[in-house]
């Protein structure tokens, strides 16, 4: 079948359709570009990550359940993918290639299939977010919430106070926001991590 | 033009032919490409509010209000308020962009701050009648109503929140002029005001 295909191609290119030839190879462009985007925009949608598996349904997202993030006073939201997934192209071509890791989990090594397993590793889970956040300064906070656009004024006296000793003293948000869509597992926190920056994964770099 | 095609053809050779075919692929991946990308820059902040001097003026009236500077920095910037969010509904309001061409090279027809300030009123409606009647649909893009929390509203906004429900209004007929300045003459109330909207 490939063979004949490809003379019949040829063929096509040595008559006098080399143009449809060239028509096919772009409409196969574009359709294959458009499927390529829309798996990445669906692959970040709240339905697909929060409800896929059950590693996420019954642990992560039963606890971002009304936490700030989920609901709030004026109903805009960060699911998932706003603060777990890169915003720009490559490094989000890179972060779904970690996917592969999730899928090798769950159909092969069963790691947090239950919620007693999911516990179990959620410090090491955690602090593997954490390190990826202060490595990268906290990229995924700052997509939506932009610094410079904060008004203190409407801020509480002690978040204003602790903004700027934060700002002087080069900590990023993950430092003191943790544990604000999940629960907090035992053991140090972002701030008591050391961050090697040899062991940031790839896609933070970018 | 037949020259190229006569080299098309040479290209027939075994390999060529599939050769044909990688590169109309490489054009149609890097085309697909290049018109995502545009539509990604034509909606960013820096390209509509600073691209024209019309525009300009708006951007300035945003500047400060509670979708540029706020508690937590999060922010709406032109296209998350006045650009549909789904492709082909997208694609269609990309095409207004010749309108635009069409106004500031053309007709020239709101390039002083007096022309503009004339006709606020007119284009103020032109957006009010367009958001009306997709019940909001931008503003619902971000503000997902079956997420907010009443208990973190005040006593004002809840109670009128309830009664718009009951009422089948939408967020623009309260909630308008937060971004850019009021026109004189009627706001959507009064435009709308021949009954309840659709549901």
């Amino acid at each position: 079948m490939p063979k004949r295909l490809f003379a019949k191609v040829q063929r096509m290119v040595t008559g006098n359709s080399a143009i449809k030839v060239l028509l096919g190879g772009f409409a196969m462009g574009i359709i294959g570009m458009s499927l390529f985007g829309t798996s990445m925009i669906y692959t970040g949608t709240e339905q697909f990550c929060a409800n896929n598996c059950h590693e996420m349904a019954n642990n992560n997202t039963r606890e971002f359940r009304d936490t700030i993030h989920d609901k709030n006073r004026t109903g805009v939201r960060a699911t998932c993918a706003d603060c777990h997934v890169p915003h720009a192209p490559v490094p989000l071509y890179v972060a779904k290639m970690g996917a592969l890791n999730d899928l090798w989990s769950h159909h092969v090594t069963h790691s947090v299939d239950t919620p007693e397993k999911f516990d179990a590793q959620r410090p090491m889970m955690a602090t593997r977010v954490w390190t990826y956040m202060k490595g990268n300064d906290s990229r995924e906070c700052r997509f939506c919430h932009d610094e410079s656009k904060m008004d203190p004024e409407k801020q509480s006296e002690m978040a204003k106070a602790r903004h700027i000793k934060a700002k002087k003293e080069r900590m990023t948000c993950i430092d003191c926001h943790y544990g604000i869509a999940h629960k907090v597992p035992e053991g140090p926190g972002p701030q008591e991590i050391e961050v090697d920056k040899a062991f940031i994964s790839r896609s933070s770099i970018f | 033009m037949s020259k190229v095609i006569q080299r098309f053809r040479a290209l027939g050779s075994r390999r060529g032919s599939l050769l044909v075919l990688a590169v109309g692929l490489i054009l149609g991946l890097a085309a697909f490409f290049s018109a995502g990308s545009f539509m990604v820059y034509a909606n960013s902040e820096k390209f509509c509010a600073t691209s024209c001097h019309e525009m300009s003026y708006l951007a300035v009236e945003h500047k400060g209000t509670i979708h540029d500077k706020n508690r937590t920095g999060v922010r709406a910037t032109c296209n998350d308020c006045h650009v549909p969010h789904g492709y082909i509904t997208n694609y269609l309001a990309k095409l207004n962009l010749f309108n635009d061409y069409w106004g500031h090279f053309v007709t020239h027809s709101i390039d002083t701050k007096e022309k503009f300030e004339a006709k606020r009123s007119e284009l103020a409606v032109k957006v009010w009648v367009y958001m009306k009647q997709n019940d909001s649909r931008e503003c619902r893009h971000c503000h997902t109503t079956a997420k907010m929390d009443a208990e973190k509203q005040t006593e004002k906004a809840r109670a009128r929140h309830e009664k718009l429900r009951t009422e089948g209004l939408t967020c623009i007929d309260c909630h308008f002029a937060i971004a850019h300045t009021e026109p004189n003459g009627p706001g959507p109330k009064e435009l709308f005001a021949t009954g309840p909207a659709k549901k």
